[in-house]
């Protein structure tokens, strides 16, 4: 099986497991019956809210980060810069950290003081630039220039995919019989890096993305057979995580390998999410709610039934809990 | 070991109710959380009631009492079983019955919410409304109990209750054989006094603690008097499993091997349900909130510091989420 076409090879995901392992958790796999009862099939719900720093994006953070200090020769000087609100943000500061890199994180001057706290928390330089995708990548390109800081990419940077894909092969060794995965989509990274490592371990797998319909660009692209990134602005949607469009490394990977894209309603996501609340005692983010959303949507109900086991990931739980009376 | 005729219930009792309730009650996994051991000052293992079936840890004591019934019945297809809880241990009576192939009363006062009529009706059981406060509860229960011929259960008293609850203490200490104490909320005393059997028995120096939301603090000041003190009226906590006193069958046993009790304010018991739900990201209701505040105290700081190892029970996750969301 080719994998030069793509950015990485399943033997990267094999090298990510590897390098991760003193310090990403092996997330545990949790099932409930109620929510079994609701979708109609067997889930099994990959616990990432509970890896470091409460997401999956801290997987391929790590690994990038072991990588390029294997290849820098001049390891005391290596700096690394990125740009994130989010997760990635709080996943690369702590990795870095656990290997003494100075990390720089550029964060649009609008994003919550929490999520710029928690960065800084872990131990990373923020930088704010104004709102605006544009100002964003200048700033970071010129933290990148002034710092001599290598940038790292969230989604689309090889490292961080093969990281990702990690989970898929702890998901398949926990649950053999998987039939399908289904997980949230943004940049593409997770989905990409799972589809890497999840076909090659069990090529009739089925593999899903779940999008905010507010966010639909993977849909779109995938309805199109070529990317069509979002149109500028970020996306008005709950699901703060997922706000990127699909990416060039990513696309050609999801393009070959996804199974379908499933979008979900504003509605069906806190909805999803506060099942997972009520029922599994979860506290899940939105983001990771519109994977569960995906599987009780009637477009997968309506998928045939010898699809019995789904495995679902729960992408993280960093919620803002003061926003939680403007949802309910 | 001591002679126990003097409590309601003895080691041996736990035991039994270890097997019985095998079958159909999850062991509950322990976890941790450096956040929270940093917060604590010390190494917290919290036991996962939460995720027991009914979502509460009652599944034990309510499966326990039931089993017996069934197991020592002349004809197991008349036994009826009533019991008067608008909350927690209504579903466990109502689901352990429906295992057992047994009717089940639960009376729940008209002005209970929806969402628990729902659920204790849901698990196959009949409710029956009654008026508002504990003498009206107890007399239609009392009534369904001759009309129906139907056994009343209490929530807290029942001997083999309080033995079902004593199976989570023989766990926790299978799991971690070297707790130094174990903390858990009080509100009847049917855990805390479950806990102590067993508990004391297993590791007789362990210490057990009884956390208690100040708002409804008679076990503290019974333990403070040395004789029960029950509260004079309903209280006003948010913990609303918390809300009943340390009955006749629980007293003598807490009086003689609790350690202390920490009582917490609604404030502090809001902030360590919040604590919960951000760092460790699991949704524990506030009367489990009420255990972790009391470890979070500054009484529970004061204590030696040779009290390392703190068993934490996380007694349930039934909560409302619009009520919660209003909270944080």
């Amino acid at each position: 099986m080719s994998d030069k076409k793509y950015c990485i090879s399943y033997e990267d995901v094999q090298k990510a497991v590897e390098r991760i392992k003193p310090e990403a958790h092996v997330t545990q796999v949790m099932t409930s019956k109620t929510m079994n009862g609701f979708a109609g099939r067997e889930l099994f719900f990959k616990c990432e809210l509970f890896q470091k720093v409460g997401a999956f994006k801290f997987r391929g953070a790590y690994n990038a980060i072991c990588s390029l200090l294997e290849k820098t020769e001049d390891k005391s000087n290596l700096k690394v810069v990125t740009q994130s609100s989010g997760n990635f943000g709080q996943g690369l500061s702590l990795a870095a950290k656990l290997k003494g890199v100075p990390t720089f994180v550029v964060m649009q001057n609008t994003a919550p003081q929490i999520k710029i706290d928690s960065v800084k928390g872990y131990g990373a330089t923020v930088v704010l630039s104004q709102p605006g995708e544009k100002n964003w990548i200048d700033m970071r390109n010129k933290v990148a220039k002034e710092e001599g800081a290598v940038f790292l990419s969230s989604s689309q940077n090889p490292d961080v995919i093969a990281g990702q894909g990690t989970m898929a092969i702890e998901f398949l060794e926990q649950v053999p019989y998987l039939d399908a995965i289904v997980a949230s989509i943004c940049g593409g990274g997770m989905i990409a890096g799972i589809c890497i490592a999840a076909k090659h371990i069990k090529p009739n797998i089925k593999i899903y993305a779940a999008e905010p319909l507010n966010a639909d660009d993977c849909a779109k692209s995938f309805a199109a057979g070529k990317r069509i990134p979002l149109p500028h602005g970020p996306p008005n949607t709950i699901a703060d995580g997922l706000v990127a469009s699909v990416g060039e490394n990513t696309w050609p990977i999801i393009k070959d390998h996804l199974t379908d894209v499933i979008t979900v309603t504003e509605d069906e996501i806190m909805k999803a999410t506060k099942l997972i609340w009520e029922r599994v005692k979860l506290c899940i983010e939105p983001s990771a709610g519109v994977a569960v959303a995906a599987v009780l949507s009637d477009k997968f109900k309506a998928l045939p039934k010898d699809m019995k086991k789904v495995g679902i990931i729960l992408s993280g739980g960093n919620v803002d809990l003061s926003k939680l009376s403007t949802w309910f | 070991m001591s002679d126990n005729k003097k409590y309601c219930i003895s080691y041996e009792d736990v035991e039994k109710a270890v097997e019985r309730i095998k079958p159909a009650a999850h062991i509950t996994q322990v976890m941790t959380s450096k956040t929270m051991d940093s917060f604590a000052g010390r190494q917290l293992f919290f036991k996962c009631e939460l995720f027991q079936k009914i979502g509460a840890f009652k599944f034990r004591g309510a499966y326990n009492v039931i089993r017996k019934l069934v197991d020592n019945a002349e004809d197991k297809c008349k036994v009826k079983v009533v019991t008067h809880s608008s909350g927690n241990f209504g579903q466990a009576v109502a689901l352990s019955s429906q295992l057992l192939g047994i009717q089940a009363f639960v009376v729940m006062q008209s002005i209970s919410p929806q969402i628990k009529v729902d659920a204790v009706r849901g698990y196959g059981a009949t409710v029956v409304f009654c008026e508002r406060g504990e003498k009206a509860r107890q007399e239609m229960a009392d009534k369904v109990a001759e009309e129906e011929g139907a056994i009343f259960l209490s929530s807290a008293q029942h001997p083999d209750v309080i033995a079902g609850q004593g199976t989570m203490a023989v766990e926790l200490l299978q799991q971690v054989p070297d707790l130094d104490a174990i903390v858990a909320s009080v509100s009847g005393g049917g855990m805390v006094a479950g806990i102590c059997i067993a508990a004391k028995h297993i590791k007789p120096s362990i210490k057990i603690y009884a956390g208690e939301p100040i708002n409804a603090d008679d076990c503290a000041k019974s333990f403070a008097a040395g004789k029960r003190i029950p509260l004079p009226g309903p209280p006003n906590t948010i913990a609303d499993g918390n809300v009943a006193s340390v009955g006749y069958n629980t007293w003598p046993i807490i009086k003689d091997y609790l350690e202390d009790v920490v009582t917490v304010s609604e404030e502090e018991i809001i902030q360590a349900t919040r604590l919960m739900w951000e760092r460790v990201k699991i949704c524990i209701e506030p009367s489990a909130g009420t255990a972790v505040a009391a470890v979070l105290s500054d009484k529970f700081k004061a204590i030696p510091k040779d009290v390392k190892k703190v068993g934490v029970i996380l007694s349930g996750g039934n909560l409302d989420i619009p009520k919660i969301a209003a909270l944080f």
